[in-house]
């Protein structure tokens, strides 16, 4: 098992509005983050934001899955973080919404951060197979 | 400071690492397990201990005994980088919440 970050939230609109502000590059921009999202499997995009040390400012995505009006996901990958995902699923609640998010994928990180920090002698089979899931199943 | 990684070199250092990653564990447990004498196990100990990889502190019963416990930094590493991620989400559904209000549509 490896940690992801889940969220879950109610907004007081039907889930065509929200679909909209997820999937409308205009509203993504304001809401999220500069970019050029569109709702095709596949298309590729970026996030623009400041950078800092470490972090370029650009977050390299590409659309996996897309139902209108109830799964959109796209691949994550910047700064610290290579080929993660991240999903936000939609459930209409009469005329509220129910937005299950995600953000899964992290197994490159902990190896970054192990590898540098503690491994890097070509000793890892042990730590990430064996005693990585029992920590990360605690936290 | 010492070298991290000559401490991980040794294969029998890697095990107690390990081990003390499951649960912290005494002294003479570890020379037990191991099938090692005290003395020889101290010494691992006194490796790890010196890269950081291994805390060590009396047991509050018995003052002789001395429990040692793994310290993995990379580990809560990466909990304070998802901890801030999952903070930066919170804040931007908090915004696609706000965003909703400011365009609502008839």
């Amino acid at each position: 098992m490896t940690p992801s970050i889940q969220l879950s939230v109610s907004y007081d609109y039907p889930v065509a509005q929200v679909w909209q502000a997820l999937t409308n590059k205009v509203a993504m921009s304001e809401w999220l983050m500069p970019c050029d999202i569109e709702p095709v499997v596949g298309h590729h995009f970026q996030f623009k934001t400041k950078s800092y040390p470490g972090f370029s400012g650009i977050v390299d995505c590409t659309v996996l899955e897309v139902v209108e009006n109830e799964l959109l996901s796209f691949s994550w990958s910047g700064g610290s973080l290579k080929d993660t995902k991240v999903t936000f699923r939609l459930q209409p609640d009469g005329d509220k919404t129910i937005l299950d998010f995600e953000h899964s994928g992290f197994e490159g990180l902990l190896n970054k951060l192990i590898v540098r920090r503690i491994l890097a002698n070509g000793w890892n089979t042990k730590i990430l197979v064996d005693f990585l899931p029992k920590y990360l199943a605690k936290i | 400071m010492s070298d991290i990684f000559k401490a991980l070199a040794d294969p029998t250092r890697r095990e107690i690492l390990l081990m003390l990653a499951e649960h912290p564990n005494s002294v003479n447990n570890i020379s037990k397990h191991f099938n090692m004498t005290r003395p020889a196990v101290s010494k691992h100990l006194k490796i790890l201990q010196a890269s950081n990889l291994v805390g060590m502190e009396m047991d509050e019963e018995d003052g002789r005994q001395r429990n040692c416990f793994a310290q993995l930094h990379a580990l809560k590493e990466v909990e304070d980088y998802l901890g801030k991620l999952e903070a930066f989400w919170k804040d931007k559904l908090s915004g696609l919440g706000s965003y909703l209000a400011k365009n609502k549509q008839p």
